[in-house]
């Protein structure tokens, strides 16, 4: 079970932002981890708990801002991400939604890639040399790599009976082997992508079910998927996820086959794994931890370079707007505003007003204001008169 | 390429045999920016026996409703819903599309504009039609200018010249609906979609007991913020004081004015779990980007400096009025009547005023 979270480095601070043209500098400010993508790692941690496998950690942006960010989360929660990767290149900068989750999305693809080929590397081995020493030294060097479940090999005490073993024992002949470890390829292929709602810099929510998309189109086939899920359950043989989430007022339960993508809202709370669930667990899992994130640039991905970053962004970011003053302000206390209607005068040759009760005695000139002033049909702007405004 | 494509098409989520205020406010937001492109609106309407709400689409701005009636789009289920709106894209080629940015909208949205290689601006609170020229890509004529909130201190503007549909949501409590006209003509057409087998399946719907706040539908909204915490002098004030103060103006409003008040607060307040205020303000609270979008008739903002977040929260407030100590807080910028001052002292002036005396005319 190949457990994916989809991580972001967002702008620590909202005062120091760094911006290009509309697009984040992320290479000029402190990135911190996108806060609501804690909800993803306590998904993903909960998932490798009671399913086993591997957790990976999947972010894109600047490796040298994001590496450093992301080495907490081999020991976040209870077991802590397994391996780490960051899709980083200049190519990938400035991306829109869009252009992020087609990245992304390759970026799953490698990753499922990466652990299907170890397998049939292992097919092939198994039908090439049959019992012998190749298939053992291949099986340890595929492990070691962190490449194989320990189903398949293992060189742990507890897991006596892999596949590989059973194999070179005699127990299981050529075809049987092949037989369970086409089981395991096809085991990998139900994988679970878990993200957080959205990120605290752009607040799309969009990139979660865009990958989704991005990933059915690559893969040839439908990826489900769930937004805002505040709780979920998965079966013990790892096939399909039943999530819960609010559409408005109605809480809909939707059960989704694997492959599938969740974002996790804050309301989630991880359930109670159950101990006895472990030893099986335990066969899903994967050597340990490789402790050094890695870096894929759009060549490693394979990547359609006209589709990355800000060239492949369908939206533009234009010039950014203030929010809108009142036409009106009236300062309690402040302001000077007319406290009856005053009819149309005449001051040193022009006219003025009409006024209204309420209108602010501004634009009139100050012989006028401080006869107002001193007839008292000009005031301060006073709680009576707010009072007025805002009920009647 | 992009030539060809026409019209505005507003996405109608419907509930219990009427049409959401959400949809309707995107409807309102749709026809507005039609007008200034002089193109027609188009509500895309699905479910199971939905054909009658068509009626109540043309009244609210809609030239046409493009249907899916079937008993599979009884309940919303979204690989379904997104195949179909994805095959009427394909086939009608719209020029904008447009969704409340709820969580079923942003849930189609997202996936549509993927499979559409089309942008998407979530949560615009504003849009625009105006003609757009880039160095590097060109001229375009009447473009949708869809106006969010940036990160940062500003609203964004955010174009799509290059692909179609120009994809949006609209965040709800920031567009007025327009008044209904029974007297205005559209068209039905209905649209038909195969069915296909799905890798997933809606299990189980549950209807979820009304909000027991319901921010969005208050006449007025009374806004706590951190500012509560300390008085004028910076001395140290237990915060349930304010709430205290906070519920007798909003008991006042009831009693004297009979309109629906509520207490709300910014998410500084409501992030910071204070002790004191357990029970009492809690998420449900919430105004703003991450919590509430209200535009109730009267808001009153407390104690809260403003940021960003907050204002597009409450932007569409009739009136605002704001107590804050600072006389730089940037709550001023919009607030229509602000009060500087110690809102300890502030608020029992206005209590009275609004609670006893009345305004004395």
């Amino acid at each position: 079970m190949l457990i994916i979270a989809l991580l972001k480095g967002v702008p620590a601070r909202t005062t120091q932002v760094s911006q290009i043209g509309g697009v984040l500098n992320r290479e000029a400010m402190d990135l911190v981890l996108n806060p609501h993508d804690l909800k993803a790692i306590e998904a993903a941690d909960f998932l490798k708990r009671r399913i086993g496998g591997k957790t990976v950690a999947l972010t894109m942006g600047p490796d040298m801002k994001l590496i450093p960010l992301m080495k907490p989360l081999y020991d976040a929660e209870v077991m802590g991400v397994d391996e780490e990767y960051v899709l980083s290149d200049r190519k990938m900068a400035g991306a829109d939604t869009w252009a992020t989750a087609y990245a992304v999305s390759l970026g799953v693809r490698k990753l499922l890639e990466m652990h299907t080929a170890p397998i049939d590397e292992m097919i092939e081995t198994i039908r090439r040399s049959g019992y012998s020493d190749t298939v053992k030294t291949k099986a340890t060097a595929l492990y070691q790599a962190n490449l194989l479940p320990n189903r398949v090999y293992s060189d742990l005490p507890p897991v006596r009976d892999s596949i590989v073993e059973r194999f070179l024992e005699g127990a299981t002949d050529v075809e049987q082997a092949v037989g369970e470890l086409t089981k395991v390829k096809e085991s990998l292929s139900r994988f679970i992508i878990v993200s957080g709602i959205k990120t605290t810099d752009g607040e799309t929510g969009s990139v979660g079910p865009q990958v989704a998309e991005g990933v059915s189109e690559l893969l040839g086939r439908v990826l489900p998927h769930a937004t805002y899920v505040e709780d979920f359950e998965i079966d013990d043989a790892a096939t399909a996820v039943v999530s819960e989430r609010k559409i408005g007022r109605l809480l809909q339960k939707l059960e989704m086959t694997l492959p599938a993508l969740l974002t996790i809202s804050a309301e989630y709370r991880p359930r109670e794994c159950p101990a006895a669930l472990q030893p099986e667990t335990r066969y899903n899992n994967y050597r340990g931890k490789i402790l050094q994130a890695k870096k894929w640039t759009a060549d490693d991905l394979a990547a359609d370079e006209k589709l990355l970053g800000l060239a492949g962004s369908p939206t533009i970011v234009g010039t950014g707007i203030d929010v809108g003053k009142p036409p009106v302000q009236k300062f309690l206390n402040q302001s000077l505003a007319f406290l009856r209607p005053v009819p149309q005068v005449e001051f040193e040759g022009k006219k003025y007003g009409p006024f209204e009760k309420g209108q602010l005695a501004a634009d009139i000139p100050q012989g006028l204001a401080i006869r107002f002033r001193e007839d008292g049909s000009v005031g301060l702007f006073d709680y009576a008169m707010l009072a007025g405004e805002l009920f009647d | 390429m992009t030539d060809e494509a026409r019209d505005v098409w507003v996405y109608l989520q419907h509930s219990k045999g009427d049409l959401t205020k959400d949809s309707l406010e995107a409807l309102g937001a749709g026809r507005r920016v039609a007008d200034k492109m002089k193109q027609s609106v188009v509500g895309v309407l699905l479910g199971d026996g939905v054909e009658p709400l068509a009626r109540q689409a043309i009244q609210y701005g809609a030239d046409v409703v493009l249907c899916v009636d079937s008993p599979a789009f009884r309940t919303y289920f979204n690989l379904r819903y997104i195949d179909a709106i994805f095959a009427m894209i394909q086939k009608r080629r719209p020029y904008a599309f447009l969704f409340a940015a709820n969580e079923l909208g942003k849930d189609l949205a997202a996936r549509i504009a993927y499979r559409a290689v089309t942008g998407l601006a979530t949560d615009n609170v504003q849009l625009e039609v105006e003609d757009y020229t880039n160095p590097a890509l060109g001229s375009f004529k009447d473009l949708l200018v869809q106006i969010r909130p940036d990160f940062g201190t500003r609203l964004a503007r955010i174009y799509t010249p290059r692909h179609r549909p120009q994809m949006a949501t609209v965040r709800p409590g920031n567009f007025t609906p327009l008044q209904p006209d029974p007297k205005r003509r559209g068209r039905l057409e209905k649209f038909e979609v195969e069915d296909r087998d799905y890798p997933a399946r809606v299990r189980e719907v549950v209807e979820l007991p009304p909000p027991e706040l319901d921010l969005s539908g208050a006449d007025v909204v009374i806004s706590l913020g951190l500012g509560i915490l300390k008085d004028g002098s910076g001395r140290p004030r237990d915060p349930r004081e304010a709430y205290r103060l906070a519920e007798q103006l909003r008991d006042d409003i009831h009693r004297r004015y009979h309109m629906k008040a509520v207490i709300g607060a910014s998410r500084a307040l409501v992030h910071a779990e204070i002790k004191e205020l357990e029970g009492l303000i809690s998420k449900a609270n919430q105004v703003g980007q991450t919590g509430t979008t209200v535009s109730p008739k009267l808001y009153f903002a407390l104690g809260i400096s403003g940021a960003l977040q907050h204002r597009v929260g409450m932007l569409g407030s009739g009136k605002i009025v704001a107590v804050n100590t600072d006389p730089n807080a940037p709550i001023f910028k919009i607030a229509h009547y602000p009060i500087v001052g110690d809102l300890y002292e502030e608020l029992p002036k206005l209590i009275e005023i609004v609670g006893e005396k009345g305004y004395a005319s």
